[in-house]
């Protein structure tokens, strides 16, 4: 009946709202990710980045993730973990905490993002010995 | 000898286009009209950050740095080789680059030549 | 090497009549000279005098005959046998280095025989000889690779059926400098004779005889020399190479500029071998006038002192009292504000290493501004007529002369470590012209015998009045030298001092009016040229001046404190390293070292020469004159130069002898000089003389380069590590 009127549409549309956390953090969300669905939550990871999915949209578009908030508008792609990136690209469809068969080792280093353009960016150097070396003052 | 040089020099040659000096300069006028028209479609075509006006300037640069030159065959020679880049131009043959060379200053610095300047820069 | 001695065998050859004229000169009329005796030389008829030997008289005709143990600088040795040449009638061939010709002898060094003897005795040499030219330091400059291409036979027999391998011998450490690989000894022993004529450390020997032969110290220690160096240019092989330069870089690759030493005053004559843009090594450069061919060891390896502690950028010291590197324009124009509101309270303070177009650049600057504060960082006596008279402040006898005389006197002066070169031309007197040599001043090790008179200036007055036994032997002398070291003038009598050894030198019965007695022996490459163009030795006038600005023209024996100065005055260093001036300095220019300028330097007999361009200045440093030049034109006195022409034309109005170069220009007037200086009221003091650098460990790091040098401080420790060592004497 409802959907016959597409009054469906309004009360997903009404849900939409509800879930992101009423109109205000709507258009928010709107304005940061250029895109307002609703979906159902994953999982979180550890920095806090949050994974959803909603299988009603096509395949390509049904798993999305919504950056921590303090990333603000600075979000990219290499935020994204090692152990989520599977999920998030559809290599499989177990997400890290059903998945038995990933190991987790001391050893392994934290996930960090792609530094480039930033401070902590690698810059190549020198190894070779300078050919003078310059008097710096105050130093014998 | 003089005298050989001088029948050489005025030796009956062969026309390359024109026979005469208005025909030639109405070659040259045809040709600076057809750039002219063309202009509007190159600032538009080629996306070059100039505007028609710095661009007709330039055209009017072109055609008057060869003021000088008065001669018959000369002209003519400038002239076809004008219209083969005007011809490149309107195909697309060239990119912005080359056209944006029409544009371009002497990008080489000069060398310093004062004592001051030649120890400020290091060069010799 | 070899090519080197060809060379000057040959060019010795060409100019034989100056050889004959010193021969001459030595014997004056003693004897009569014999007859010439006539030999032939691959059947050319050659007159030589008696004497000559084989290969000295192949050379007179352009033969050159192969060598490896002989050297014409030391004792023939004839153990290598490898100019073995065919003499007719002689059923064996004869060593050619060792035996003297005989009247109507048909020597043919072409022959058959002396061929297969070559091949022989290379065959020979090469059996025990690695292969390991690739990876060999002499690789290309090789005097074995070379004539065994030239002479040796082009098939080895050399097979080694059982094998047991090739001699071996175990490597020598002789020292941060030489680098010793001992199996590729040819046992020659030009090092053993180099080390025990010319340096006179009679460290190296053989041991063990025929196959088990042996060169080395025998217990292992340091070759203590100033003059080691030079066993590496001896060393016809691979055998001794140099250790900083092992392993950096092939002849073939590298590129030489002939140029001038500036680390002591004797101003040897180098050849810079440089390599991307990079000093590689320093070798001497044969000048039968200086240096004949060799090189002490603080000029030959200081030479990565030019790559450390360098000053690349110009420096100003910002309002939080620390040196901040700026740019040209912002330098240049913060010194010349400062220079314009000093007005004509500036001065300058030269410095070692400062060559002749730049003090003249600076004297002329501050001339204009109005200032006569221009002074040199180590002092001389400026009573009597001072620095007027050149004479007074010469090696006037020049360092050739020093091998002809018969009784040296020293003054005050360690000539080993203040001028190697020196030295070793006084050793050669002493063991060839049987020199005899007395020294006033701390008793030190001279490598040759001389009489101690003790340390006391009176010694002097009493050489003066006679009461001294050795001064009847001074004046008895033909040719007596008295070589006063400049440092002990900088002491507070030193005008007494120079005027007792003036009275002294005019005592003297010389005949040969062109043998000059007086000579100051300086320590440091510029204060000839300073006192030249006419800068006030000493720095008193600065402290005195209340100063506004100084200039501190690489000027680092801290002759000057921050305290000699009032507390406003700006200091400007310019100089090429950060040392002790570059510390005090409140602005900072930075100039070429001497590999890295075409510039004048006049070493202490008064000979101008110059250095030439190796190696750019590193970084943003400049030609020092060229600093001074545009400094002028931004303070509103434009010098009138541009270019390094124009500024020799401006040497050459102010001293033309400056731009004479090679030629050293002698002085005159020592009878005023002498009758100047008696005016003088100082008086000899009773304070012992001494000199600052008595021993080897002392030698090595006296200015700002061999400071900078990583080398030199090794040779240090190795030298204090050595005297601990119960083996040494």
């Amino acid at each position: 009946m409802a959907r016959y009127f597409g009054l469906d549409r309004i009360f997903t549309f009404l849900n939409t709202i509800k879930e992101a956390g009423g109109i205000r953090a709507s258009l928010y969300k709107l304005y940061r990710m250029d895109n307002l669905r609703p979906g159902q939550l994953v999982g979180t990871d550890k920095y806090g980045n949050k994974y959803y999915q909603n299988p009603s949209y096509f395949y390509g578009r049904n798993r999305w993730i919504e950056y921590a908030p303090y990333y603000g508008m600075e979000y990219d792609g290499s935020q994204v973990p090692a152990e989520w990136y599977g999920w998030l690209h559809y290599k499989t469809d177990l997400t890290p905490d059903q998945d038995p068969s990933r190991p987790k080792y001391k050893w392994m280093l934290d996930h960090t993002e792609n530094l480039s353009g930033t401070p902590g960016q690698y810059m190549p150097y020198s190894t070779t010995r300078p050919k003078i070396e310059p008097w710096i003052p105050g130093r014998k | 000898m003089a005298s050989a040089a001088i029948r050489r020099g005025a030796r009956e040659v062969k026309p390359i286009l024109s026979l005469d000096l208005d025909e030639s300069r109405k070659r040259v006028l045809n040709l600076y009209k057809a750039w002219f028209r063309q202009l509007p479609y190159i600032v538009k075509q080629y996306d070059i950050p100039m505007n028609i006006e710095q661009c007709r300037s330039v055209l009017r640069q072109q055609f008057t740095n060869m003021i000088a030159y008065q001669d018959v065959r000369l002209m003519d020679m400038m002239v076809i080789k004008s219209q083969m880049e005007l011809k490149e131009i309107v195909n697309m043959w060239k990119q912005k680059g080359h056209v944006m060379a029409y544009f371009a200053k002497d990008t080489v610095e000069p060398k310093p030549k004062d004592f001051l300047s030649k120890f400020l820069s290091g060069k010799d | 090497m070899m090519r080197i001695t060809f060379a000057k065998v040959l060019q010795g050859a060409k100019i034989s009549p100056k050889h004959l004229l010193i021969a001459s000169r030595n014997q004056s009329g003693e004897v009569k000279k014999p007859e010439k005796i006539e030999v032939f030389i691959d059947n050319k008829s050659v007159m030589v005098e008696p004497g000559t030997t084989v290969l000295q008289a192949a050379a007179m005709v352009g033969v050159e005959i192969p060598r490896f143990c002989y050297h014409e600088r030391l004792a023939v040795a004839g153990n290598c046998r490898m100019c073995l040449v065919e003499v007719e009638k002689s059923p064996k061939p004869v060593a050619a280095c060792a035996m003297p010709v005989m009247k109507g002898w048909h020597i043919k060094t072409d022959s058959e025989m002396t061929k297969k003897a070559r091949e022989g005795i290379m065959e020979f040499l090469l059996v025990n000889h690695p292969l390991d030219c690739p990876i060999c330091d002499q690789g290309g400059e090789c005097d074995l690779q070379d004539q065994s291409m030239a002479f040796g036979s082009d098939r080895s027999r050399f097979t080694d059926n059982d094998f047991s391998g090739k001699r071996a011998v175990e490597d020598k450490d002789i020292g941060p400098l030489i680098k010793t690989i001992m199996t590729r000894c040819i046992h020659c022993t030009r090092c053993i004779r180099f080390a025990s004529e010319i340096a006179g450390v009679d460290d190296l020997g053989t041991t063990g005889r025929g196959n088990d032969m042996q060169v080395g110290t025998y217990i292992e220690k340091m070759f203590m020399s100033e003059l080691s160096g030079n066993v590496i240019d001896l060393c016809p092989v691979g055998a001794l190479t140099s250790k900083p330069y092992s392993f950096t870089a092939r002849p073939w690759e590298i590129r030489k500029v002939d140029s001038i030493d500036v680390l002591d005053a004797v101003g040897s004559n180098i050849v810079v071998s440089t390599r991307t843009g990079e000093v590689m090594r320093i070798m001497p450069r044969v000048n039968e006038e200086i240096n004949e061919e060799w090189l002490a060891d603080k000029s030959r390896f200081s030479y990565d002192g030019l790559k450390r502690q360098r000053l690349v950028t110009p420096m100003i010291r910002d309002n939080k009292g620390e040196l901040k590197p700026v740019d040209w324009e912002a330098a240049l124009l913060t010194v010349a504000k400062v220079v314009k509101n000093a007005g004509s309270k500036i001065g300058a303070v030269a410095g070692g290493f400062a060559d002749a177009e730049q003090l003249i650049a600076v004297k002329d600057l501050l001339n204009t501004l109005g200032s006569e504060a221009l002074c040199t960082e180590h002092t001389f006596p400026l009573d009597g007529s001072g620095t007027d008279l050149r004479s007074s402040y010469l090696l006037n006898n020049r360092i050739a002369g020093a091998e002809e005389a018969d009784v040296v006197l020293l003054v005050g002066t360690n000539p080993r470590f203040e001028a190697p070169l020196l030295n070793a031309r006084l050793r050669k007197g002493w063991v060839h012209n049987e020199l005899e040599v007395a020294s006033i001043g701390p008793k030190v090790d001279l490598t040759y015998d001389h009489d101690h008179l003790g340390d006391d200036p009176q010694v002097l007055q009493q050489l003066i009045n006679g009461q001294h036994e050795f001064s009847k032997k001074l004046r008895s002398a033909k040719k007596p030298l008295i070589i006063v070291g400049s440092e002990t003038l900088e002491r507070s009598d030193g005008a007494a001092i120079l005027s007792a050894v003036q009275t002294l030198a005019a005592s003297t019965s010389v005949e040969n009016k062109d043998w000059k007695v007086l000579n100051v022996l300086h320590k440091i490459a510029s204060q000839v040229a300073a006192l030249d163009i006419g800068y006030t030795p000493g720095v008193d006038k600065i402290r005195e001046g209340n100063l506004k600005v100084l200039f501190l023209l690489g000027a680092d024996d801290g002759a000057i404190e921050k305290s000699d100065l009032p507390p406003d005055c700006f200091v400007i260093y310019q100089g090429h390293h950060g040392d002790h001036g570059a510390s005090i300095a409140d602005a900072i220019l930075p100039g070429a070292a001497y590999t890295e300028k075409q510039a004048t330097y006049v070493n202490t007999e008064g000979r101008a020469q110059q250095t030439l361009v190796a190696v750019s200045p590193p970084g943003r440093a400049r030609e020092d004159w060229k600093i001074i030049r545009a400094l002028s034109e931004i303070v509103g006195a434009k010098l009138p130069y541009d270019k390094l022409n124009e500024i020799r034309d401006r040497l050459e109005e102010v001293a033309p002898h400056l731009t004479r170069y090679g030629s050293a220009e002698g002085a005159n007037y020592f009878k005023q000089a002498e009758q100047l200086a008696k005016k003088s009221k100082s008086q000899l003091d009773c304070t012992p003389i001494d000199v600052k650098v008595k021993e080897l460990q002392d030698y090595f790091m006296t200015d700002s380069i061999s400071r900078a040098s990583p080398t030199m401080a090794k040779c240090v420790q190795a030298v204090l590590k050595q005297k601990q060592s119960k083996y040494c004497d």
